[in-house]
């Protein structure tokens, strides 16, 4: 099933001075099974826009469908827990929902939440604490005692344990270092090959779009600016110069390249396809 | 959050707006002696009429002050219930199945809402046309001869405006947080005690953590730009009395003797 | 000259593990220097030493020749500043006005003398338009920009940047990278940032890289950073530029290294 927006609004405050149109009728169709990147410039509506997916906010206007539920501004939905449980959204920050004695409970909470057993919830725990990376030896320290970069994959793993038909997640590297960030995004990938389940990806980094997204989303002033494959929007540049997007460092060699005189194809996204064309161009005039 | 009025400042430019927190301060004390006056209908009047004529002067719209009172009406209901069961003077104008109500507990009831509302009414005034922090430098001064007792004045000003700064930012904080462990299946609404418990602990102790996160970070953020606690320091804002601000405290004066009046030798 | 000097610098939070151990480099006067390191490899720790909000365990720092000590600690912080990784946390006063003021009051600048040095460095970083709004309307960059004036305002010898840019929004960033490069132009100040950025690290004249509590790598950026494999090692990314000349290289092709874009194309096109 994927996941479509008609129309959809979300107009926070209404009726009152203070009133704003954080999404302005979007309308989207998500691509099942593919990882999904969300951009656009802080207050173009992308937060609003996943807090619908998982209903932590209600359309004001138009219809949101997903996994066989519909949600529009006229009907209020039942049973949202059930739909909690099948959409998981890590927020910004994610660290700094931890609240257990231990990793192991904390990463448990959501699963028992969703009325897993406690054996079940421990189990499921376990399997989500490492396939984050992090071995038994985490189980029973104290979410407190951990680093950032550590925290930050106990509470994704608490997501992870509700087993999820689809994963939402919000800036998931902010404030991570290089490598911290790469590691975190492979294991979105990973969740996303392995388990053949849909991933949305809210960021701002450019290279992590390029990289581990199948698809991209561009949000501007609460609209749907643009939906395409990456492997398309990287190749035309005069869209990402009209949002103000450092394009990543592959398509800028590229394109500093032509301007100098080279000829490497617009389809040209990775490291090393851009080295064999450097290499058939240089051969070429040799 | 924004149909919530008591305590918010409201930014307009008005002639209470433009008067000396201090004055404010000093006026609105007065003004809670004058509604301690027990002077009946005939004061309350008078000063629901004066204190009427200040908000309009403030431009603030008389909705918004209603919504300021509005939270007191449960706890009016309360002490209505409470004076009817205990107040058994004056006349009986209700006999029902048992049930009895005099005409006191009507008029207790009465005269305490009346003093509660204007006493609203004055509070939301002054916290609606003064910014917090105009209102902190002017507990501040107000409180400066209390130093020779070896009271921080100083200090106390500088926390109540830290607090003010950080309301928004812990409220954003909250529901952040509260939207986060809804993810996870929390439901502060239904579900068993234990539940409830769980829920509620799973939004107050990230809430500790991260408060006491940006205090370390805030006072860091202090020192290193050369605050120390104590220390002489020079202030950026300066109060100043103006006519109209005496204007307003001998206003205010006068109304209160005239209370005084009314209490002593009129009624 | 030598600005800052460390010497042989040990810290730790806890007894178990060493912060910072036996940390040591020096800062010429005026330079940029970026600290660079996976979170967690006591690069933070190393700001709060210098600025003496945490203690040393042994070792010494000298600032301006003078050595950190209790005694000589608020003569060295009045030449120094700092601003932090989170923009909510350190906005102390209501408005921007009053949060530029806040340091001055410390310092017991005279009030009339105030106002003009508020917009004087509220100009610095082109926040003059916003000067009574209140932190909870401005976005993360702008609100650092605040932090940045309130320091400058302090008139700081130093300037010290602990990730302040790693919360923000590639716009935000672009504004705080864009001050400090600038600030270096203009002025003789002493600046060091914190930084995962690379690509900001190539525009400073000193990287000092940390791992676990310790310098492993120091020097000018286009020595350090063609480095690709030790940095990997530290958990840290070679910029594109030095990844793109080391794939050549396995293809047979030889170029020189070169920390960035503009200088990589430049060689490239020789062999055209």
């Amino acid at each position: 099933m994927p996941i479509t927006l008609e129309n959809l609004q979300h107009v926070y405050a209404a009726n009152t001075p203070f009133s704003y149109a954080a999404l302005n009728g979007v309308d989207l169709k998500i691509t099942e099974g593919k990882i999904t990147a969300i951009i656009g410039a802080t207050g173009s509506g992308k937060s609003t826009l996943v807090q619908h997916l998982n209903a932590l906010l209600l359309p004001t206007g138009g219809k949101l469908t997903i996994l066989d539920r519909t949600i529009t501004a006229e009907e209020k939905p039942q049973h949202l827990k059930s739909l909690r449980k099948q959409v998981g959204l890590v927020f910004q920050f994610p660290e700094y929902q931890l609240f257990e004695e231990t990793v192991l409970k904390d990463v448990a909470f959501g699963p028992k939440n969703f009325g897993a057993t406690e054996q079940e919830a421990n189990h499921r725990a376990q399997e989500a604490l490492k396939r984050v990376g992090l071995d038994a030896s985490y189980f029973e320290k104290s979410p407190l005692d951990l680093s950032g970069g550590q925290k930050r994959r106990v509470a994704i793993a608490g997501i992870l344990a509700m087993e999820p038909e689809v994963l939402v997640l919000d800036e998931p590297t902010a404030g991570l270092d290089p490598q911290g960030a790469q590691q975190m995004m492979a294991l979105f990938c990973r969740f996303n090959r392995e388990q053949k389940k849909t991933v949305l990806i809210v960021t701002h980094d450019m290279e992590h779009v390029l990289n581990y997204c199948d698809e991209v989303v561009v949000m501007k002033d609460g609209k749907l600016f643009t939906h395409q494959k990456v492997t398309d929007f990287f190749q035309e540049l005069s869209l990402l110069k009209e949002l103000n997007i450092l394009p990543p460092a592959v398509v800028r060699m590229r394109e500093m390249l032509n301007e100098k005189g080279f000829h490497i194809p617009s389809s040209t996204l990775t490291l090393s396809a851009l080295a064999k064309e450097i290499r058939n161009e240089v051969k070429h005039h040799g | 959050m924004d149909s919530f009025a008591l305590g918010r400042y409201v930014p307009l430019n008005s002639v209470i707006h433009r008067l000396d927190p201090r004055a404010k301060i000093g006026a609105m004390l007065i003004m809670l002696i004058c509604i301690f006056v027990p002077t009946g209908f005939v004061g309350y009047g008078i000063l629901f009429a004066a204190i009427l004529s200040v908000v309009l002067m403030a431009k603030l719209s008389l909705n918004f002050v209603w919504k300021a009172m509005k939270p007191m009406l449960f706890m009016l209901v309360f002490l209505m219930i409470i004076n009817i069961l205990v107040l058994k003077t004056g006349v009986l104008l209700v006999d029902l199945f048992g049930l009895t109500i005099y005409s006191d507990a009507i008029f207790q009831t009465l005269f305490i809402a009346i003093r509660l509302m204007l006493m609203i009414m004055i509070t939301t005034v002054l916290t609606a046309t003064t910014k917090p922090l105009d209102l902190t430098l002017g507990i501040e001064d107000l409180l400066q001869p209390l130093t020779a007792f070896k009271v921080p004045s100083h200090e106390i000003a500088m926390m109540i405006s830290i607090a003010l700064r950080f309301i928004p930012t812990l409220i954003e904080e909250t529901q952040r947080i509260m939207k986060a462990q809804a993810s996870r299946g929390v439901d502060l609404k239904e579900g068993k005690m234990k539940e409830k418990i769980m829920a509620i602990l799973s939004l107050i102790v990230p809430l500790f953590v991260s408060a006491f996160q940006r205090a370390e970070d805030l006072a860091n953020a202090m020192e290193a730009r050369g605050y120390a606690p104590g220390a002489k320091r020079t202030r950026y804002k300066q109060l100043k009395m103006r006519p109209a601000d005496a204007v307003l405290l001998m206003g205010a004066s006068a109304l209160c003797g005239l209370m005084f009046v009314l209490w002593l030798w009129v009624l | 000259m030598k600005h800052i000097e460390v010497k042989d610098v040990s810290f730790r939070y806890d007894e178990n593990s060493p912060a910072v151990e036996n940390v040591s480099f020096s800062i010429e006067k005026g330079s940029y220097t970026t600290i660079i390191g996976h979170n967690g490899s006591g690069k933070s720790t190393i700001a709060k030493l210098l600025i003496g909000l945490l203690e040393k365990e042994k070792g010494e720092i000298l600032i301006d020749g003078l050595p950190l000590n209790l005694e000589n600690l608020m003569t060295i912080r009045s030449k120094m500043g700092i601003v932090f990784q989170n923009p909510d946390n350190q906005f102390i006063g209501a408005t921007v006005r009053d949060d530029i003021a806040f340091g001055l009051e410390n310092h017991c600048v005279p009030t009339e003398k105030m106002d003009a040095i508020i917009e004087e460095y509220a100009q610095k970083v082109n926040m003059q338009n916003f000067m009574e709004h209140e932190p909870t309307k401005l976005s993360g960059g702008q609100k650092q920009r605040v932090a940045i004036a309130g320091v400058l305002a302090m008139a700081p010898e130093i300037l010290i940047f602990d990730e302040s840019t790693s919360m923000l929004d590639p716009q935000g960033r672009d504004e705080i990278n864009r001050v400090i490069r600038q600030l270096h132009a203009e002025t003789e100040m002493t600046l060091i940032s914190i930084s995962h950025d690379m690509e900001e690290v190539t525009k400073s004249d000193y990287v000092i890289v940390m791992d676990q509590g310790h310098v492993m790598m120091a020097g000018k950026p286009e020595e350090v950073l063609l480095e690709q494999d030790k940095l990997v090692q530290l958990k840290l990314d070679a910029p594109f530029s030095v990844k793109l000349q080391n794939e050549l290289q396995h293809l047979g092709i030889h170029v020189e290294k070169s920390t960035n874009l503009e200088g990589m194309v430049e060689e490239l096109c020789q062999l055209l």
